[in-house]
């Protein structure tokens, strides 16, 4: 059974179509790269698998479902929630102020003690004499207005890239999207978080479990620092990396949540040719971790080089599949892309 | 070359020593009361702005809403008089809840449209305190306030210097647990939403419940310190005291000071507030004592130049120290940094996600 499913993607922006229907298969534990000319809508197909758009049609399937939030019992209880607490509110913001003066003023006197219940059924009374157009038709409304937000709130949020990602698939940047004030291994603790427990209390009150956690977390994104070759300047301020380097960061991140799937946004982009041997090589040690890779690329020694099969787009359509052989020898696939470059 | 001195003890060393050397005057305890209160209200503005970097132009609401909910609490016209304590906590804690109900449909607002709901919620927040008589008393503000009691010792509102390490005891609780969440795993998220926040969601953090918490945490923390401002008072003053200017003036000490940065904050409250409560006292003074007859000039009163200072200060540092007096600085970073390499841009694919 293939790990990613992706049938029929079309995205559409306005009258501009960038993807068109787009399907094919990731397989467990292969490289698949995915090229076509500039403006073939090869990174759009990335957000919409990623979550950064929501198709316009078409699914994704990873390992054989949908990744998405469905309705449950949490989200109606939460619905519910917004829309008393709605009620309440509205109720309150309209009538606060007689209720106060009957249950606090009417019955508090200095040096005696208050009567809490009578104070309490006093503003119950006054609360029950509001007449309809200043309590309970206002109150419903806005129990309404809250209860149908947090729903259609949801409705956009169903498929989040936060969603996608703790899933198990990470994904880098074409234009590399690291935390440049934070150290090298800040970022790689943050492609973890979905991966750590801790919760605020625990952090703020220095809990034992925090502890443990920072010592097991670092020497991981030590490990994985030291993976892509950056364990030297852990602490350095990621934005002080020079170009290469940063690709190299960006994927340690990506690893760093222990993604089954690997979307490599043009990798080699700006690099110098001894600096894509090594990341043609870190690729392949990736896929030895288990991960599986897809990726974007325009440098064809390296696509020919690592990957298992290609897909080729071109106007966001899907022109051909097949192993590097396969592609190399497809005539519309030559033609669209592969002939227009000097490599071949 | 490893540890460099750390400028947030620095500045509780100083300040916890600062009373002994200096004359203990009146001027003196005034100006730095003031000036721990809105290092707390300029603490919570750093989480919200400086580390999670959403723009809130209404702090001082905040403030107001931890200053009314300590005084309700507490004040002895009303029945709950829970005491000092319970007081500060559960305003805390009513600041946090109100972060909540303004961040809750407003936090997926980007950049300057939550900025502007923010200073309209500054606007809103005032006008209700100005209104709901019943409640809040108007105009007259809430007061007497009590005193605070440790294990049956009450501080006096005379007893300045007493009062002087409380709120320095408090702001340094309140620095610790900042930090903390800082170097955590919720500090990182934050951080890695205001560095990039597409980039953050794509690794798996939730920005709506990131930001909210941040949201909320930094609502707390400015609630104390205007709870604070109110016990100090004993009084919460006109609800005029928390207009848009004292929002502005958090807003200052946190660029100042650094954004982001937690000991940039402590400095940021000391020149801002200490420049407005030291500086234009005696400036004042001074003039006063020079007075010959009819000095009703409006520019001869330094109180007035108030504004202009703040924007002199501010025009200052975004020209000669962009980052901050106190930049904030990366964990475990030691020495000197490499220098920044310029970031070769591949011409073929700087576009952005929609190629």
């Amino acid at each position: 059974m293939s790990l990613l499913e992706v049938r029929d993607i079309t995205m559409r922006f306005g009258g501009l179509t960038a993807v068109d229907g787009v399907t094919f298969d990731l397989r467990q534990g292969e490289i698949l790269a995915v090229i076509g000319p500039n403006g073939a809508g090869k990174t759009t197909l990335f957000n919409a698998i990623t979550g950064v758009y929501e198709p316009t049609q078409g699914s994704v399937k990873f390992r054989g479902s949908q990744v998405r939030r469905n309705p449950d019992l949490k989200l109606a209880l939460r619905a519910a929630a917004v829309g008393i607490l709605g009620a309440i509110s509205t109720f309150v913001a309209l009538n606060a102020q007689p209720i106060w003066t009957a249950a606090i003023d009417a019955n508090y006197l200095l040096d005696k003690p208050f009567p809490w219940s009578k104070a309490f059924m006093d503003g119950w009374t006054t609360a029950r004499a509001v007449p309809l157009v200043w309590g309970i038709i206002p109150a419903v409304v806005g129990g309404i207005i809250g209860a149908a937000t947090v729903l259609a709130l949801w409705q956009h949020l169903r498929r989040t890239p936060d969603l996608i990602a703790r899933a198990g698939l990470a994904r880098t940047f074409q234009n590399i999207r690291l935390f440049t004030d934070l150290s090298l291994i800040e970022n790689v603790l943050v492609g973890m978080d979905s991966r750590l427990q801790c919760g605020y209390w625990t952090n703020l009150l220095r809990l034992p479990a925090f502890a443990r956690e920072r010592s097991r977390s670092t020497a991981e994104a030590m490990e994985l620092l030291a993976f892509v070759e950056l364990a030297d300047r852990a602490h350095a301020a990621a934005g002080s990396l020079p170009y290469g380097h940063r690709r190299r960061l960006e994927i340690a991140r990506a690893l760093a949540s222990k993604p089954a799937v690997l979307l490599l946004d043009e990798p080699a982009a700006g690099m110098n040719p001894s600096e894509v041997t090594s990341l043609m090589q870190l690729i392949r040690r990736v896929r030895d971790r288990g991960v599986t890779v897809i990726l974007i690329e325009h440098h064809m020694k390296l696509v020919m080089g690592i990957s298992d099969r290609i897909v080729v787009l071109q106007y966001g359509r899907k022109i051909g599949e097949g192993t590097p052989q396969e592609i190399q020898a497809d005539r519309r696939c030559i033609e669209a892309y592969l002939g227009a470059e000097d490599e071949l | 070359m490893r540890a460099r001195a750390n400028p947030i003890l620095i500045f509780f060393a100083v300040a916890a020593a600062l009373p002994m050397f200096f004359g203990a005057t009146g001027l003196f305890y005034d100006a730095f009361q003031s000036i721990f209160v809105f290092a707390l209200v300029g603490l919570g503005l750093n989480i919200i702005t400086g580390f999670t970097g959403m723009l809130n132009l209404g702090m001082a609401a905040f403030m107001a809403i931890g200053a009314y909910a300590f005084a309700i609490l507490t004040c002895d016209i009303y029945p709950f008089q829970i005491g000092f304590w319970w007081g500060l906590l559960l305003s805390g804690a009513i600041g946090a809840l109100a972060g909540f109900l303004i961040g809750a449909p407003t936090l997926g607002l980007s950049g300057d449209y939550l900025a502007i709901v923010t200073m309209g919620f500054g606007e809103i927040t005032l006008d209700v305190l100005k209104n709901l008589e019943a409640i809040t008393k108007g105009t007259q503000g809430i007061n007497p306030l009590p005193r605070p009691t440790i294990g049956g010792w009450t501080i006096e509102l005379q007893d300045e210097r007493s009062w002087y390490y409380l709120l320095l005891l408090i702001l340094a609780v309140a620095v610790l647990c900042v930090r903390r969440l800082e170097r955590s795993r919720t500090g990182r998220a934050w951080l890695s939403i205001r560095e990039d926040a597409l980039a953050s969601q794509c690794m798996g953090i939730p920005p709506k419940r990131t930001r909210m918490i941040a949201f909320a945490t930094g609502s707390a923390v400015a609630a104390i310190g205007g709870a604070l401002f109110a016990a100090l008072l004993s009084s919460t003053g006109e609800p005029n005291s928390y207009d848009f200017q004292v929002s502005i003036l958090a807003l200052c000490i946190i660029i100042v000071g650094g954004m982001g940065s937690v000991a940039g904050t402590l400095v940021g409250a000391v020149v801002m507030v200490g420049m407005n409560a030291i500086v234009l006292v005696k400036l004042a003074d001074w003039f006063g004592s020079r007075e010959h007859g009819a000095s009703s000039n409006v520019l001869a009163s330094p109180n007035n130049w108030k504004y202009l200072i703040f924007g002199l200060a501010l025009i200052l540092v975004v020209r000669l120290k962009p980052e901050g007096l106190v930049p904030p600085r990366l964990e475990g970073e030691s020495g000197a940094q490499p220098p920044t390499s310029p970031t070769p841009r591949s011409g073929a694919s700087a576009g952005g996600a929609g190629a």
